[in-house]
């Protein structure tokens, strides 16, 4: 027993912090968002009957009271935001499937970064000043196992990515290059121009990583919101019927104490224990995926989930981006969108937003008769997540 | 039990005074204001007209943003209280006991202040005793309605 | 700045040392590289955390290594990543070692005295003190 194929997708959203809506704070911003994904899904706020998130985005009471939500009968939170949506999702399918709740809404909030000390404007990177330390505490910050790597002066989350990456190129033998491929491609599907030239001069900032392979601050704060409904409740609806075909949030052990476990795992996304849960339950496999969107708050993520998730064999995540099969016509489309490391994470373009775009059919690049979605949060931090949409 | 005199208090069982600025917004202003002047406001939404507490963004019902404040006549009833009785922080110890309560205020049906009743013994208090509006000048950009026996 | 050449900004000034951390700064304080050893199944273990991953026991003791390691993974710090950071910059390398004698614990601090682009995974290295007062001693790497 699961959830495949008992809930769909049936709206999204994006509410941004400007114009008429700058001064917007939570749950306010929240509000905005949720009521324009039920406007997409041609729902009220009345069918809806519960909220969840990735992590804290605003309370849910709060939220249910101020938006006129009369009945809340699920509410939740992952225990971590990472790279958003993806496991939010999962949660969703759960309450529906469970019997919870028919409607759902997903909410996730991308926060404007201010630039740091006036050292440049990529938080990831570079954290504003008095911001907490890097991921898994291992920055030196409070803490008597912080301390203990204390001597590595690792001041952001970028930082600790960076440790990873190398891990990860270095084993493989996988050069800036073969990234640099892939940031092109990114760029190219978001629109911007980019040459490959242009990526390799500019200047690293913590290696392998230059401020082209950070997901970058966004200068306008925004919320995602997602309305997942029971199946049958969505055949009602007039959007084109997108279910959840499976479903997947977990990690492993080193997700707590990163750099601790066998060298193949360090480096590597850590999702391939995910991939094998998702496809299981979708009853799928890679080549079953028409478009992939995969988490890429770094660029080399998504060279590393290409592997995980089975579009390539492991170490091969670069000679794939490299021969062009990472696009549409290709393999798989990946991140036709742009991705997180391109402005669509600016803009509001979130993974999901455009997976649901494919399958309905309405995307920029869009994949021909795209049927099959996958969507990952980010490396990092517990849970790791993936979900499967299919248009059904 | 303290030794040294409490400070002079304008009213009987009154709470620790832990405020000293509305810390105001531009939406919350009017409210200030009149209180002030020592004129009960209710916040309503003027598009639908239901009051709601506190004034949020957006009205539950309608979800106009357009907020409205009705001058209302001051007079209410408990809706519920309680006696605090302990000082939980050492500076309530000169004011216990005080009672805080939430009271209906007539001509805003549907949303309650949370205030205190004053002047009152605590064993005097009861559900649906009907109250009206006294004032407690703070400072000079706080004044705090608190609501006594009629 | 600092003991070392490409040595990373000190941030620490206390360790916050508790009943599983005190025999790492103990023994780092006598120049001595120490690491968590389960007394009770003898996995090693970093971060220190209260629990033995392998068999639950609180039980912990410190061994001491010969000080000596290969580099698992690194990276360049080549611009300061926080405004603190910025006069006086120096590039720095944290990285992660392996240290011999701890099979499946590995540190994460800075190879320092070394060029940054000379540093990469499976350099040998061995560990020197900075000896930041009486009470505290931080460990970096050094190649061989």
């Amino acid at each position: 027993m699961s959830l495949k194929d008992e809930a769909a997708v049936v709206g999204v959203a994006v509410a941004r912090a400007e114009g008429a809506d700058a001064q917007l704070a939570m749950p306010d911003l929240a509000i905005v968002a949720a009521n324009a994904a039920l406007a997409d899904a041609g729902l009220e706020r009345a069918d809806v009957q519960g909220f969840c998130s990735p992590s804290g985005v605003c309370d849910h009471g709060a939220l249910a009271s101020q938006m006129g939500v009369p009945e809340v009968s699920f509410s939740a939170t992952l225990t971590s935001g990472s790279g958003g949506g993806a496991g939010a999702l999962a949660l969703a399918a759960a309450a529906i499937s469970g019997g919870f709740a028919d409607v759902v809404v997903t909410l996730s909030r991308y926060e404007s970064a201010p630039r740091s000390g006036g050292t440049g404007p990529n938080a990831l990177l570079r954290p504003p000043p008095g911001a907490a330390a890097s991921a898994y505490g291992l920055s030196g910050g409070p803490g008597p196992d912080g301390a203990l790597s204390a001597p590595a002066a690792l001041r952001s989350y970028g930082a600790a990515a960076a440790l990873t990456a190398n891990a990860y190129l270095h084993r493989y033998g996988i050069s800036r290059e073969h990234v640099g491929r892939w940031v092109v491609q990114a760029r190219a599907n978001a629109g911007e121009k980019l040459s490959l030239d242009d990526y390799l001069a500019a200047p690293l900032v913590i290696d392998p990583f230059s401020e082209l392979d950070a997901a970058p601050g966004i200068a306008t704060s925004y919320v995602a919101a997602v309305v997942t409904a029971n199946v049958e409740r969505a055949r009602d609806l007039d959007q084109p019927l997108v279910v959840i075909a499976g479903a997947a949030t977990g990690g492993s052990p080193i997700n707590g104490a990163p750099w601790q476990g066998p060298a193949e795992l360090v480096a590597s996304s850590g999702h391939r224990d995910v991939a094998a849960d998702v496809y299981g339950m979708a009853g799928a496999s890679a080549s079953d995926i028409d478009v992939a969107l995969l988490a890429d708050d770094f660029s080399p993520w998504v060279l590393m989930q290409l592997e995980d998730y089975g579009f390539c064999g492991v170490g091969e995540g670069g000679t794939f981006v490299a021969d062009g099969r990472a696009v549409v016509g290709g393999t798989v489309a990946v991140n036709t969108h742009g991705g997180n490391i391109t402005d669509a994470f600016a803009r509001g373009v979130t993974h999901i937003d455009e997976a649901v775009r494919q399958l309905r059919g309405t995307a920029t690049n869009q994949v021909p008769d795209a049927s099959t979605a996958l969507v990952t949060g980010d490396p990092g931090t517990m849970p790791l997540s993936a979900v499967i949409m299919r248009r059904a | 039990m303290t030794t040294t005199e409490p400070t002079a208090k304008p009213f009987r069982n009154m709470p620790p005074p832990n405020l000293t600025d509305p810390y105001a917004d531009a939406r919350t202003q009017p409210f200030w204001d009149a209180a002030r002047q020592e004129q009960l406001l209710g916040p309503k939404c003027a598009q639908c007209g239901t009051f709601r507490m506190p004034p949020s963004t957006f009205c539950p019902v309608c979800l106009s943003r357009e907020l409205a404040w009705e001058p209302l006549p001051g007079t209410g009833t408990v809706y519920t209280f309680i006696v605090v009785r302990h000082p939980l922080n050492p500076m309530a110890a000169d004011y216990v006991p005080f009672m805080p309560a939430a009271i209906d205020a007539d001509g805003a049906p549907g949303m309650r202040f949370i205030s205190n009743v004053v002047d009152c013994e605590p064993e005097d208090v009861r559900v649906g005793m009907p109250v009206r509006v006294v004032w407690n000048h703070v400072s000079n950009t706080l004044t705090l309605p608190f609501w006594t026996p009629v | 700045m600092g003991t070392f050449e490409h040595q990373p900004p000190v941030t620490l000034t206390d360790p916050a040392a508790d009943d599983w951390t005190q025999g790492f700064w103990d023994a780092a304080a006598e120049g001595r590289l120490a690491v968590t050893r389960c007394s009770s199944c003898g996995t090693f273990r970093l971060p220190p955390g209260r629990f033995c991953r392998a068999c639950g026991s609180q039980e912990v003791t410190y061994e001491t290594l010969p000080g000596t390691g290969t580099v698992f993974t690194c990276t360049v710090v080549r611009q300061p990543l926080s405004a603190q950071d910025a006069a006086g910059f120096e590039e720095y390398v944290p990285a992660v070692i392996d240290a011999d004698g701890a099979p499946g614990a590995r540190f994460v601090s800075a190879v320092v005295d070394c060029a940054p682009d000379d540093v990469a995974p499976g350099m040998k290295v061995r560990v020197v003190w900075d000896r930041v007062s009486d009470a505290l001693s931080l460990p970096y790497w050094t190649p061989e």
